[in-house]
């Protein structure tokens, strides 16, 4: 129990279930890319998960309880840390000494990505329903719904533009997890800061291809 | 002398603050004829002499060996804890690192558990604090065996030397944007979590000090990196990951304290 | 009336004397200790060792510090290494080798059987630092690293890269802090220590202002110990912190406690030459460079070429050509006079022409330039830092500054001061170095004061005078009038408000110094520098200027108070100088060498320790204190 009342305890915790939603978006962005493929591998993949409901349940169970955790731990530690300095410098570090914009921001693209979620989940999952026939099986067709989305082109821009402060997330976040998780090794952080940043950078481009190519092929 | 030194005119902005209480401001002060040898010290020196003959409180500062040791002297130039140079403290730094003409900012160390003592001075006693808190292997005097009975490997030295070289000056505090004295806390803690001597107090001493650490007002590593680019003796930042790990399992295996003597 | 101080030396053969001593002390019940309140004044490697050893016994104890925390004493800027007589290089060294080295370093003024006591107790020293975690370098076996030092022919000293001092202070800044947490320590930061409070003949307390809200505070104890370190700031340009003061040890000998040999004072040989007039202090490189480096100036007066233009048969390798055999690793106090002798005859180097070269061109050419940057790349790179040269293309300018001061307060073989219950440790007293300290012994002599010899004589005298120690109230009595007096000096100080800095003042009195009270003294000069001192003394009470505030922090007021002792010092330093007619050591007296421009010891008159009395406004009176020497025989120096 104590753990979860120390600033340490809790980062880790922040930290680790961050770390699942990093693992989701990949597996989110893998399986979508089947809009490459085509409507039907599309909505058969979608209703395959739709219909295997302790899959289902069980990762939006896991989902959204590492999210709650992940937004108050985050909250919680961002206020503390804002108290920590009640005078602001007139400047800050530059130069040599200069950090990464992404990893003093965190909060902020953190809480634009949350109400992505949100909205995301309000015109996909919630959204318009209609249904095709595959194989003589019924499902949702969720893929002329994502086709027509993603035709708007105000949408796409706004859509773009969280998806990549997601990539400027990841690419702080993923590495910065195992110096939380303590793995931190002369000999393998440069790789790992490296593949953060890879981490990033695939989950952002096959996120955002998939409305570019909706695009382009829909003209 | 036939030989002139480069000489430069700086200008500069300084933060005065009169106590913790008071709102604290920016004074202008244009220093003429600066020699590119002085160190940045000796330029603040110089502004306190004028000060003083004009009939002004000087400008207060810690500072002390000058010579990038003893961890006193402190300042904010330009946003960066102990100026613009890596490895550096601010009694190292020379004006040859500034241009002529440029304009300089010169702030306090600013973190909550720091408070301004006035102008540019602070008080950094929370650090020590922490070490009160169990930064320390528990042997009292007279009682040590002789010292070559512990074998220490030249690369574990060497990494409990690399950490051990932390000269307290705070600015780990100061370039973090949480205020965390995350750097300087791990450092304490690999030092002696690296040695055969600290072995037996290992979990006891990093739960207190980290406990202490949160106590204090500072805030929570965000793994920015800023205090290992702003640390004058590279303090690298595995010693955080490596404080991470320790507390972790410290705090996993602690044990809830037994009612000694109780009902 | 001159008297001979009693050093109170154990009988008994010289390696048996510690050891009879430690047996015949008195001793305090576990159980009594908590009830003495002792006093710790300073936090450097003797005042920090003490405090927690005492703290550790059971004693009350309060540790004061000038520093915003204990862990910045100056003694963690010693670079070099720390001496101890383990002999883990089975290369002959033992207990009296060390004991012999230091003797006969610095030229037989020190007492032999402190000296003695302090190389049996080095030994003890690096086990007490290993078991606290002290990070000593190591061999890849595992072993402790061992360095040679300052030309020993034994490798007897244990370092830490560079930084030793540090990590021994972090190591008894740590115990320090151990008893912090356990509550037998208070730690007092920011405190200046004002006057001594003597009562019924002892000292009982100190009056101290607390540097950051300026209120005077008073505390009582049953003894104090003071470990406030060397006065080498008294030259304004030294190698100590800014902050170094010899203020407290100054009031104690205004309080009665005796001053001894002032006027020994150690000069380092490479230190980065002066740059400008708004020079705060200067750097002192490892003397380790001399044994690649080779030290030269142009042979013509006035050769302002760059130092690649001159040729090599126009440059002097004076060290090699002197000293045929030791070259350029002669000992400090000579390579240093040299260094001084070439700049006088208009041969110096560098833009002010007060610096002579050492250049390594040679060694990089022998050994290649990685070998050079494998063993001083740290040094090299803060040279460049300072200088603003590469030294591996152009070579170093170097000048000797002060460095330590051998001098300090008088005490016995218990380090008691010549006022009971007044002990001091460290470079504060003037024990065991001599006319001349040798390279990585101060931070020994710190380390076994502390450690291992004030805590043992504090309970001694406890144990032996507690019933005559009375209990006393801090608010009360002479405490309250005193610290009435502490206050009026300040603002006797504050109102003057004339129209000179306090460093305008110190800069031209450490100027007086250096030139005539520093590594060369002439009775012609040191006579003109004590009317000199008391004139820029004069003038300071009479027109120094301090702004801001008397009742909190403020720089300005805390500097003048040193100041002001320092010109007081600086006479007796000149004074002790001028009487003391030989030449040792550190003290280089121009009428006393020899054709070669040795120095030149008097045996038969000044084989002594000067210790200087009080007198208020009458001249204070030299005491003597004989030294005998029984195991080392008395034979003057060669390096030829």
């Amino acid at each position: 129990m104590s753990l979860i009342q120390s600033s340490m305890g809790r980062k880790l915790i922040m930290g680790v279930c961050g770390g699942v939603w990093a693992l989701f978006v990949f597996g989110h962005m893998a399986g979508n890319m089947l809009i490459l493929v085509g409507a039907e591998a599309y909505n058969k993949y979608a209703h395959a998960i739709v219909t295997n409901k302790p899959l289902l349940y069980g990762t939006e169970v896991a989902l959204l309880s590492t999210l709650v955790f992940h937004v108050i731990f985050g909250v919680v530690l961002t206020l503390k840390n804002k108290s920590a300095r009640e005078q602001k410098y007139a400047m800050t570090p530059n130069g040599e000494k200069r950090t990464s914009l992404a990893s003093r921001t965190m909060i902020y693209h953190g809480t634009i990505i949350l109400f992505f979620i949100v909205y995301h989940l309000i015109t996909f999952k919630y959204g318009k329903e209609t249904f095709v026939t595959y194989d003589g099986v019924q499902m949702r067709d969720l893929h002329s719904l994502v086709v027509e989305v993603f035709q708007q082109p105000a949408y796409v821009m706004g859509y773009v533009v969280c998806l990549m402060l997601l990539g400027w997330h990841l690419s702080h976040g993923v590495s910065s997890l195992f110096q939380t998780m303590g793995l931190n090794h002369p000999k393998h952080t440069p790789c790992i800061k490296m593949l953060g940043k890879v981490y990033a950078v695939v989950v952002t481009l096959g996120f955002i291809s998939q409305p570019l190519y909706v695009i382009m092929t829909s003209f | 002398m036939s030989e002139i030194h480069k000489t430069m005119t700086i200008h500069l902005k300084i933060w005065r603050q009169k106590s913790p209480n008071d709102q604290g401001h920016f004074i202008e002060h244009t220093a003429k004829n600066v020699s590119e040898h002085m160190s940045f010290l000796e330029l603040m020196d110089v502004v306190n002499q004028e000060l003083i003959l004009k009939g002004d409180d000087a400008i207060e500062f810690d500072h002390d060996c000058r010579e990038g040791i003893c961890g006193t002297c402190s300042m904010v130039i330009n946003g960066n804890p102990h100026g613009p140079e890596k490895a550096t403290t601010t009694c190292q730094l020379h004006m040859r690192k500034f241009k002529d003409g440029d304009h300089i900012t010169v702030e306090p160390f600013r973190a909550k558990a720091f408070p301004v003592v006035k102008d540019l001075k602070v008080d950094r006693t929370a650090f020590d604090k922490i070490i009160t808190s169990g930064g320390y292997v528990s042997v009292n005097t007279g009682s040590a065996q002789d010292a070559n009975n512990i074998p220490i490997g030249k690369h574990t030295a060497d990494l409990a030397f690399e950490v051990a070289a932390c000269i307290g000056c705070g600015a780990c505090v100061a370039a973090c944007v949480n205020g965390s004295a995350a750097l300087f806390t791990s450092a304490k803690v690999s030092h002696m979590a690296l040695l055969p001597q600290g072995q037996a107090e290992r979990e006891q001493r990093v739960l207190n000090m980290v406990r202490t650490m949160e106590s204090l007002g500072f805030g929570n590593c965000s793994n920015t990196g800023a205090c290992e680019l702003s640390c004058p003796k590279e303090i690298p930042l595995e010693s955080i990951a490596r404080m991470n790990r320790e507390f972790y399992c410290a705090e996993v295996k602690e044990r809830p304290e037994k009612e000694i003597g109780g009902f | 009336m001159s008297v001979v101080l009693d050093a109170k030396i154990p009988e008994g053969p010289i390696e048996k004397k510690w050891d009879s001593h430690k047996f015949h002390m008195k001793l305090v019940n576990p159980a009594n200790r908590r009830k003495h309140n002792i006093i710790v004044v300073g936090t450097g490697l003797a005042g920090a060792a003490a405090a927690a050893s005492m703290g550790e016994m059971g004693y009350k104890v309060k540790a004061f510090c000038i520093q915003d925390s204990p862990r910045r004493a100056h003694s963690i800027a010693a670079q070099g290494g720390i001496n101890a007589a383990k002999n883990y290089q089975n290369d002959g060294d033992s207990v009296y080798r060390l004991f012999y080295d230091t003797v006969k370093g610095g030229d037989f003024r020190a007492r032999e059987a402190n000296v003695y006591r302090l190389a049996q107790l080095s030994t003890e020293i690096i086990d007490q630092c290993v078991a606290q975690g002290v990070p000593f370098a190591r061999e890849y076996g595992g072993l402790l690293d061992n360095r040679s030092f300052g030309g020993a022919q034994v490798s007897r000293t244990f370092y830490a890269r560079g930084q030793t001092g540090q990590q021994l202070l972090l190591g008894a800044y740590s115990a320090l802090m151990r008893q912090a947490d356990k509550k037998t320590v208070e730690v007092l930061p920011r405190r200046e220590m004002l006057d001594l409070v003597i009562v019924d003949g002892r000292a009982r307390g100190i009056i101290v202002r607390n540097l950051i809200t300026g209120e005077i505070e008073t505390h009582a104890a049953d003894a104090v110990v003071l470990a406030t370190g060397g006065y080498g700031n008294v030259f304004y340009l030294s190698t100590n912190a800014m902050n170094s003061n010899a203020t407290a040890a100054w009031r104690c000998y205004k309080r009665g406690a005796y001053f001894a040999n002032p006027c020994f004072t150690q000069i380092h040989p490479t230190c980065i030459p002066v740059s400008g007039d708004y020079q705060s202090k200067l750097t002192l490189m490892s003397e380790s460079l001399r044994n690649d480096g080779r030290v030269w100036v142009p042979k013509e007066k006035g050769d302002k070429r760059a130092p690649s233009q001159i040729p090599e048969n126009e440059r002097d390798y004076y060290l090699e050509r002197i000293y045929p055999s030791f070259g350029n690793l002669v000992p400090r106090d000579v390579a240093s006079r040299q260094a001084k002798f070439r700049v006088d005859e208009g041969r110096g180097v560098g833009t002010t022409g007060i610096a002579v070269y050492l250049d390594f061109k040679d060694a990089i050419q022998r050994l290649g330039k990685e070998a050079i940057s494998e063993k001083y790349g740290n040094l090299f790179q803060m040279y460049a830092k300072i200088a603003g040269e590469d030294p591996y293309q152009v070579p170093m300018r170097i000048y000797p500054a002060v460095h330590y001061t051998m001098g300090g307060l008088w005490v016995d073989y218990n380090l008691q001061s010549t006022i009971p219950g007044l002990f001091v440790a460290g470079e504060a007293n003037f024990s065991d170095h001599g006319a001349n300290r040798l390279g990585a012994s101060a931070l020994m002599q710190g380390l076994a004061d502390g450690y291992f010899i004030v805590p043992y004589s504090i309970g001694n005298y406890i144990g032996s005078e507690g019933s005559q120690i009375k209990p006393i109230d801090s608010n009360d009595g002479i405490f309250v009038s005193e610290k009435k007096n502490v206050s009026e000096g300040l603002d006797k100080l504050m109102k003057i408000n004339g129209k000179r800095t306090v460093d305008d003042f110190h800069k031209e009195l450490g100027q007086q110094v250096w030139e005539n009270v520093g590594m060369s003294r002439s009775a012609s000069g040191l006579k003109k520098v004590i009317g000199d001192i008391k004139s820029i003394k004069a003038e300071f009470w009479k027109d120094v200027k301090i702004t801001g505030p008397k009742d909190y922090t403020n720089q300005e007021l805390e500097k003048a108070g040193r100041v002001a002792d320092f010109f007081e010092l600086a006479e007796l330093m000149a004074k002790d100088a001028l009487t003391r007619e030989e030449s040792c050591g550190g003290h280089f007296r121009e009428e006393h060498q020899t054709p070669e421009n040795e120095a030149k010891r008097d045996d038969s008159n000044f084989c002594h320790v000067a210790a200087w009395e009080y007198k208020g406004a009458e001249e204070p009176i030299r005491h003597k204190e004989e030294l005998k020497f029984d195991h080392v025989k008395l034979t003057s120096r060669s390096y030829k």
